[in-house]
C-alpha cells in the first residue's frame, strides 16, 4: 500500500519537477516567480478586475439588453438620475426616491448596527475576559451565530418572528397580546439590526478578546497599586489600550454592514414598503427584480457604493497600520 | 435540475439517419405539462419522420431567468413553455409560413396571438400557441361560510359584498384573515379595470393612474388599514416581490382568496376533504367584473437552424385534437376558442376542481378589452413589479397614496423607456 | 513611614503550600532584601505585602494594623515592576500623575510632585514621551518615579534592575540606594542576585523553599552564615566546601583532616561535634592563598582580570576548589600550586547543614591575605 503511495507521489513529483526545472533555466529564478503567480492572477483578472471594468462600462449605457454591443451609451444619465434630487435628505424630493430611501435606510443601519454591535461585543468580551463560570461555554454561544448561513439565520428569526411565530406564541400565552414584528415598518427595521447583531456579533468579541488578552497583566496590577477606581481602570487603562483592536473592529463592521443584504432579504425581503431595503437590494431589485432590468442604473448605484467602501477600506488599512505600528 | 426526456431511442436513431433535425424544447411545469407533452410528441415524431424533438424540463426560474440571457447571446433551445410573451417577443419566430393552415390558427387563437404580436413582430404573425390559459379570480372557503351562517355572496357579487361577508365570517369564526389577494399587479389589474380604470391612453401607452384606478388603489390601501385584507401579504414584502397567500387558504386560515385558475390543482391536492372550497367566479366593481387572463404557452426562436421543423411543432400543438387530448391530461383551461366553446373533458377529477374548471372557464369570455390588452401589453412587466412596489409603501404609511400613484406612474414610464 | 510585620505568613495554590509560615519584622526604614533562587517565594511573599495576592494564612501588619483584608490601594504602598508596567498609551507625565488622579489630588499638588520626582530621577526631559520612546532605564527610572510621587510608606521592588543590561544596573542600583538614603522609607526589595543584596541591603531575608533560612545586616550574613545553603548563596564566587573529619578539639577551634589524611585547623566552637564526626569545611575563595606550605593542588583553569585572579583548581582528592586572589598570577593551567587557609577564615558545617560558631572572624583583621 505504501508502496503505491510512494509510486505515485514520485511519479507525480518528477511530473513536474523535470518541466518547472527547464523552464526555471529557461527564465531564471527571477521571472520563475511570474509562472507560480499566473494561475492567481489570472483568476483575479478574469473574476475580479474584469467585472469592475464590465462594471464600469455598463454604468455608462441603457437599455435592456444584456449584451453591451447592443446597448446604448448614455454617458453619466444613470449618475444624474440617481443624484437628480431636490434634497438628499428627502428621498421623496429625488427622481430615484427609492435609492435614496435605501441610501438613508443604509445609513440608519450602519449607525445603529455598528453602534449597537461594538456597544454589546465590548460589553461581551469584558464579561468573557474576566474569570466567570462556563466561561468556554458562553464564548461558544457568541460565536456559533457566526458560523451559520445567513439564510438559516434570517429563516431562524421568520419562524420566531412570523405571525403566528414562536414570540408571538410566547406574547400571547402570556396574555400580551401579539405584535405584526415584520409588518410594522419601524419593528421590522428594528429586527433587521437585532438580527444582523446576532448574526455577527461573535466574531467582533472574538477579536475584541484577543484584544484585551494582548494588553499586559502588570499593567493592570500598576493599576491597582495606583487605586484606580473599575470605572477608571476601564475608561482611562483599558479603553485606550484597546484602541487600536476597536478601531479595526469598528471599520471592519462599517464595510459589512453598508453589504450587508442577504439576512436581511430572506427576513423581511426589503419591506414592508421599503422600510427595509438597504443598498445592495436596491441594486438587486433594480438590476435583476424588476423587469425591464435597468443593469446601467445598478451598475451606476453599485459604482457609488464602491466608492464609498473604498473609503471605509482605506480607512481600514491605515487602523491597521497603525496597529501593526503599535504593536 | 435539467432532466432531459428522451422521446424515442429509435426515433432519435432514425432522424439523425434521415436529416438530423432534433428540436430542443425547454419547458417548465406547474403540473404535468411537459410529461404529458412528451407523451403528445410522440405522435408528431410519428408523423414527420426525422424530426425528434428532445425535452428539457427546468424550473420557471429557467424560464424566467436564464432563457432570455441565452437567447440574448444567440444561443437557447429552439422552442420554450414561455409566460412573458412581450418580454421575449423580438426572440420570437413567426410560424405563419411553415403552419399547414394560419387561418384556422388565427380563427381559435386569435385572442392570444396578440400577446407575441409587439414591437416589430409582425401584427398578423403566428408566434405563440397558449396551451394553459389562466384566469385571475376568487376562491371562497364553503365551510367557513356554513360555519359562520353567513351567506355566500353569489356569482357576480361585488368586492364590496365579498368584503363585507368575509369580515363578518373571519369574526364570526375567529380565522385570522377575511380577504386577500397575491402581490403582484398582474392580480391587482383585474379588480382595478373592474373599478373602471382604463389603464391605456388613446396612443395605447400604460400605465394611466385614472379615476378608476385610483378609486380601487384607494378601496384596497383602505382594505389593508381596517383590515379586510391580509396584511402579510402585501406588507410582508418588499419592491415587487411576488407572494401569494394559498397556505393560508390551504389552512383555512382565510376566508376568500384572490388567486389565479393555476391554483385549482394545487387545492384539490393539498386540500382534499379538509374543507369545502368554491371558485367565484369574476368579481365585479362598479365598471366591470372582469378577471386578467394570462397563460403560458409554446414559442419557436427565430435563431433556430429548423424552422420548417419548429413551424410544424407548433402547428401540431395548435390541432384541436392535440390540445383537447393534452388539456384532459394537464387540467388546464383551453385558449382555442373552439374547445372553448365545446368544453374538455376533464377526466378523473374531484367536484370541488371539475366545478372550480367550470366556473373559471366561463369567466373566461366576458374578460374586458383592456384585461387582453394589458396581458398583451409588451412592457406589462414593468406594470405588474412597480404596482406592489409602490402600493405597499402608501399601505404600511410610507407614503401618501397620491405620491405613490404619481411614483408609479413615473416607475413604469422611466421603464419603457429604459427598455425602448 | 512604617514598619512592616509578617507573622506566621501562609501562601497555599490550592492544595500546595508555596510559603510556608513566614515571621519577620522589617524595622521603619530599613532597605531590606528577599533573596533566594527562584521558586524560593520571594516574589510571592512581595505580592501578598502588596495586595496583589491574597493572603492565606498569618497577620500583614503594616504600621501597626493588620492590613490582610485592605486591597492594595489602601495599604499605602507603592510598587515598582519588573516589567515597569508603565502605562503604554500615556506619556511620562500622565504615568506619574495616574496614581495622584485617581485619589483626586489636587492639581497644583499634582504638578508639584511630578516636577520633583523628574527632577530627583534626571526625567525632565522626557515627560512628554512615551514609554515606548524611552530606554530601559529610563523607564525603570519611570516606574520609580511613579512610585515616588505618591509618597508611601513602604515601596516595594520587584527585580526592578533584571531587565537591565549589567552597567546600568550598577547605576541603578546606586540611584535606587541613593534614593532610599534620601527618602529613608521602608524598602523591601526582591532579587535573586546577591551582589545587589549585598550591596543595598540593610537587612537580608534569605528564602528557599517558602521559608526564610537566614535574616540579618549583610555582613552578618557573609561572616556568619548560619547554614550550608546561605553560606554558598551569599558571597560570589560560591563558597568552597570539602567533606573533612573532626580529629580534635580545644578551646581555640577544632582539628580536622580530610580524605588523604591532610590536617586543617579551623576556629569554630566545636562543643557540638564529636570527635571523627563528618562535617564539611566551608572555605570563601578570597581565603585561599598560595603557600608553599599549603595545600597541594592542580590548577586547572585561570582567570586573568588585571586587578585580581581567579584559580580554578582541584585537590588530590577530586575536590573542585575556587581561589580568588588580589593581584596578578604566575600559575599557568596544569601547573601544581599550594594553597592555604587561615584557621579563623574557616566555617565548619554538620552533616544536618547548620554552621558551628565561629570564634575569630579572619575579616575583622586589617588585610584578609597575610
Amino acid at each position: 500500500m505504501t508502496a503505491i503511495f510512494r509510486t505515485l507521489y514520485e511519479g507525480a513529483f518528477n511530473l513536474f519537477e523535470k518541466p518547472m526545472r527547464m523552464l526555471q533555466y529557461s527564465l531564471g529564478a527571477h521571472r520563475m516567480a511570474w509562472v507560480f503567480l499566473l494561475p492567481n492572477l489570472l483568476i483575479f483578472i478574469l473574476f475580479t478586475y474584469l467585472p469592475i471594468l464590465l462594471n464600469i462600462w455598463y454604468s455608462t449605457t441603457g437599455g435592456d439588453r444584456i449584451l453591451l454591443g447592443d446597448r446604448n451609451w448614455v454617458g453619466a444619465e444613470n449618475f444624474a438620475t440617481l443624484f437628480d434630487c431636490g434634497s438628499y435628505m428627502d428621498p421623496n424630493s429625488c427622481r430615484r426616491d427609492l435609492f435614496w430611501r435605501a441610501v438613508h435606510n443604509t445609513g440608519w443601519f450602519v449607525v445603529l448596527q455598528v453602534g449597537f454591535m461594538i456597544l454589546l461585543s465590548l460589553m461581551a468580551a469584558l464579561i468573557l475576559n474576566r474569570n466567570i463560570p462556563l466561561k468556554g461555554f458562553f464564548r461558544a454561544v457568541f460565536f456559533y451565530p457566526v458560523l451559520l448561513s445567513p439564510v438559516v439565520v434570517a429563516l431562524i428569526w421568520k419562524w420566531i418572528l412570523q405571525r403566528n411565530g414562536v414570540l408571538n406564541a410566547g406574547l400571547d400565552w402570556a396574555g400580551m397580546g401579539t405584535v405584526h414584528w415584520l409588518l410594522d415598518p419601524s419593528w421590522a427595521f428594528f429586527w433587521i439590526v437585532f438580527v444582523s447583531i446576532w448574526a455577527n456579533m461573535g466574531f467582533y468579541v472574538l477579536i475584541l478578546l484577543a484584544g484585551l488578552q494582548a494588553i499586559p497583566g502588570d499593567v493592570y496590577e500598576a493599576a491597582e497599586m495606583d487605586g484606580t477606581p473599575t470605572w477608571r481602570r476601564l475608561f482611562r487603562i483599558t479603553l485606550p489600550l484597546l484602541t487600536p483592536t476597536l478601531l479595526v473592529v469598528m471599520v471592519l463592521s462599517l464595510i459589512r454592514a453598508v453589504q450587508a443584504f442577504d439576512e436581511i432579504y430572506v427576513l423581511t425581503g426589503g419591506g414592508p414598503g421599503s422600510a427595509t431595503t438597504l443598498l445592495i437590494q436596491y441594486i438587486y431589485d433594480v438590476g435583476f427584480a424588476t423587469r425591464p432590468r435597468q443593469f446601467g442604473l445598478a451598475a451606476a448605484a453599485s459604482l457609488v457604493m464602491a466608492g464609498v467602501l473604498l473609503v471605509l477600506t482605506l480607512l481600514q488599512l491605515a487602523a491597521t497600520r497603525k496597529r501593526a505600528e503599535e504593536g | 435540475m435539467k432532466k432531459n426526456i428522451a422521446i424515442s431511442a429509435f426515433a432519435v436513431l432514425a432522424a439523425s439517419a434521415a436529416h438530423g433535425q432534433e428540436l430542443r424544447f425547454m419547458c417548465y411545469q406547474d403540473g404535468n405539462e411537459c410529461d404529458v407533452w412528451a407523451e403528445a410528441f410522440q405522435t408528431f415524431e410519428a408523423e414527420n419522420p426525422g424530426i425528434t424533438v428532445v425535452v428539457d424540463v427546468v424550473p420557471y426560474q429557467a424560464i424566467l431567468e436564464s432563457l432570455p440571457v441565452q437567447l440574448e447571446v444567440g444561443e437557447g433551445p429552439d422552442l420554450a413553455r414561455v409566460t412573458d410573451y412581450g418580454g421575449l417577443a423580438r426572440f420570437m419566430l413567426d410560424v405563419r409560413p411553415f403552419v399547414d393552415d394560419p387561418d384556422m390558427i388565427e380563427a381559435r387563437y386569435g385572442q392570444s396571438l396578440a400577446w407575441a404580436r409587439v414591437g416589430d413582430n409582425a401584427p398578423d404573425g403566428i408566434y405563440n400557441i397558449v396551451d394553459q390559459l389562466t384566469a385571475t379570480g376568487g376562491f371562497a372557503n364553503q365551510t367557513l361560510f356554513e360555519q359562520a351562517g353567513v351567506e355566500m355572496p353569489a356569482p357576480g357579487a361585488s368586492w364590496a359584498e365579498w368584503a363585507e361577508a368575509s369580515v363578518a365570517v373571519r369574526d364570526t369564526t375567529g380565522v385570522d384573515f377575511a380577504m386577500a389577494l397575491d402581490r403582484t399587479g398582474h392580480r391587482f389589474a383585474a379588480p382595478a379595470i373592474s373599478f373602471g380604470a382604463a389603464l391605456f391612453d388613446d396612443t395605447g401607452e400604460a400605465l394611466v393612474i385614472d379615476d378608476g384606478f385610483r378609486a380601487f388603489a384607494e378601496q384596497f390601501v383602505d382594505w389593508h388599514e381596517n383590515g379586510v385584507m391580509a396584511r402579510d401579504v402585501w406588507a410582508g414584502a418588499g419592491g415587487g416581490t411576488y407572494q401569494d397567500a394559498a397556505a393560508e387558504f390551504i389552512n383555512a386560515n382565510l376566508v376568500m382568496y384572490y388567486s389565479g385558475s393555476w391554483q385549482i390543482g394545487r387545492f384539490g391536492r393539498d386540500i382534499g376533504d379538509a374543507f369545502d372550497w368554491v371558485a367565484t367566479g369574476g368579481v365585479c366593481g362598479p365598471e366591470a367584473c372582469t378577471g386578467m387572463p394570462g397563460g403560458a404557452g409554446v414559442v419557436g426562436f427565430n435563431h433556430t437552424e429548423h424552422p420548417e421543423a419548429v413551424g410544424k411543432l407548433i402547428g401540431f400543438v395548435a390541432r384541436d385534437d392535440v390540445q383537447a387530448q393534452v388539456l384532459a391530461q394537464t387540467r388546464n383551461l383551453p385558449a382555442n376558442a373552439e374547445l372553448q366553446a365545446n368544453g374538455i373533458d376533464y377526466q378523473d377529477v374531484m367536484p370541488e376542481v371539475a366545478a372550480a374548471l367550470t366556473v373559471f372557464a366561463a369567466s373566461v369570455p366576458t374578460f374586458s378589452d383592456t384585461a387582453y390588452a394589458l396581458q398583451g401589453y409588451q412592457f406589462n412587466r414593468a406594470v405588474f413589479t412597480s404596482i406592489p412596489a409602490r402600493l405597499t409603501q402608501a399601505i404600511v404609511g410610507e407614503l401618501p397614496l397620491d405620491d405613490a400613484l404619481d411614483r408609479l406612474h413615473q416607475d413604469v414610464a422611466d421603464a419603457i423607456a429604459e427598455a425602448r | 513611614m512604617a514598619e512592616v510585620e509578617l507573622c506566621g505568613i501562609v501562601k497555599d495554590y490550592g492544595a500546595v503550600r508555596v510559603v510556608h509560615g513566614v515571621d519577620l519584622t522589617i524595622e521603619d526604614g530599613t532597605f531590606c532584601v528577599f533573596v533566594g533562587p527562584s521558586g524560593c517565594g520571594k516574589s510571592t511573599l512581595l505580592r501578598m505585602i502588596a495586595g496583589l495576592e491574597e493572603i492565606s494564612g498569618g497577620d500583614l501588619m503594616i504600621g501597626g494594623a493588620r492590613v490582610n483584608d485592605q486591597r492594595a490601594a489602601e495599604r499605602g504602598l507603592a510598587m515598582v515592576f519588573q516589567t515597569y508596567a508603565l502605562y503604554p498609551h500615556m506619556s511620562v507625565r500622565q504615568n506619574l500623575a495616574f496614581g495622584l488622579e485617581n485619589i483626586r489630588m489636587h492639581k497644583a499638588e499634582i504638578a508639584a510632585r511630578v516636577t520633583e520626582a523628574a527632577r530627583m530621577l534626571q526625567l525632565e526631559p522626557y515627560l512628554d514621551r512615551r514609554p515606548r520612546a524611552l530606554s530601559g532605564g529610563q523607564r525603570q527610572r519611570v516606574a520609580i518615579g511613579r512610585a515616588v510621587v505618591r509618597e508611601p510608606k513602604v515601596f516595594l521592588f520587584d527585580e526592578p534592575l533584571s531587565n537591565l543590561d549589567a552597567e546600568l544596573r550598577v547605576s541603578m542600583r546606586g540611584e535606587i540606594a541613593g534614593l532610599h538614603r534620601r527618602i529613608g522609607n521602608t524598602m523591601i526589595y526582591v532579587t535573586h542576585d546577591q551582589v545587589e543584596a549585598m550591596t543595598m541591603a540593610d537587612k537580608i531575608v534569605v528564602l528557599r523553599d517558602g521559608r526564610i533560612e537566614q535574616a540579618g545586616a549583610p555582613i552578618e550574613l557573609y561572616n556568619r552564615p548560619v547554614n550550608t545553603f546561605v553560606a554558598g548563596f551569599i558571597g560570589s564566587p560560591r563558597m568552597n566546601f570539602m567533606p573533612c573529619t573532626v580529629t580534635g578539639r580545644d578551646e581555640t577551634g577544632i582539628t580536622l583532616q580530610d580524605a588523604q589524611g591532610r590536617v586543617l585547623q579551623a576556629a569554630v566552637d566545636g562543643r557540638t561535634v564529636a570527635v571523627g564526626e563528618e562535617v564539611e569545611l566551608g572555605i570563601r575563595p578570597e581565603h585561599l592563598h598560595p603557600d608553599p606550605e599549603g595545600y597541594p593542588v592542580t590548577v586547572e583553569n585561570v582567570e586573568q582580570l588585571g586587578g585580581e585572579s581567579y584559580l580554578y583548581v582541584r585537590t588530590e582528592t577530586g575536590v573542585a576548589l575556587t581561589a580568588h586572589l588580589t593581584g596578578q598570577t604566575t600559575l599557568t593551567c596544569g601547573s601544581n600550586a599550594h594553597l592555604a587557609i587561615r584557621p579563623d577564615f574557616a566555617h565548619v558545617f554538620r552533616k544536618d547543614t547548620t554552621a558551628l560558631p565561629r570564634l575569630r572572624l579572619g575579616e575583622l583583621e586589617n588585610g584578609t591575605q597575610p
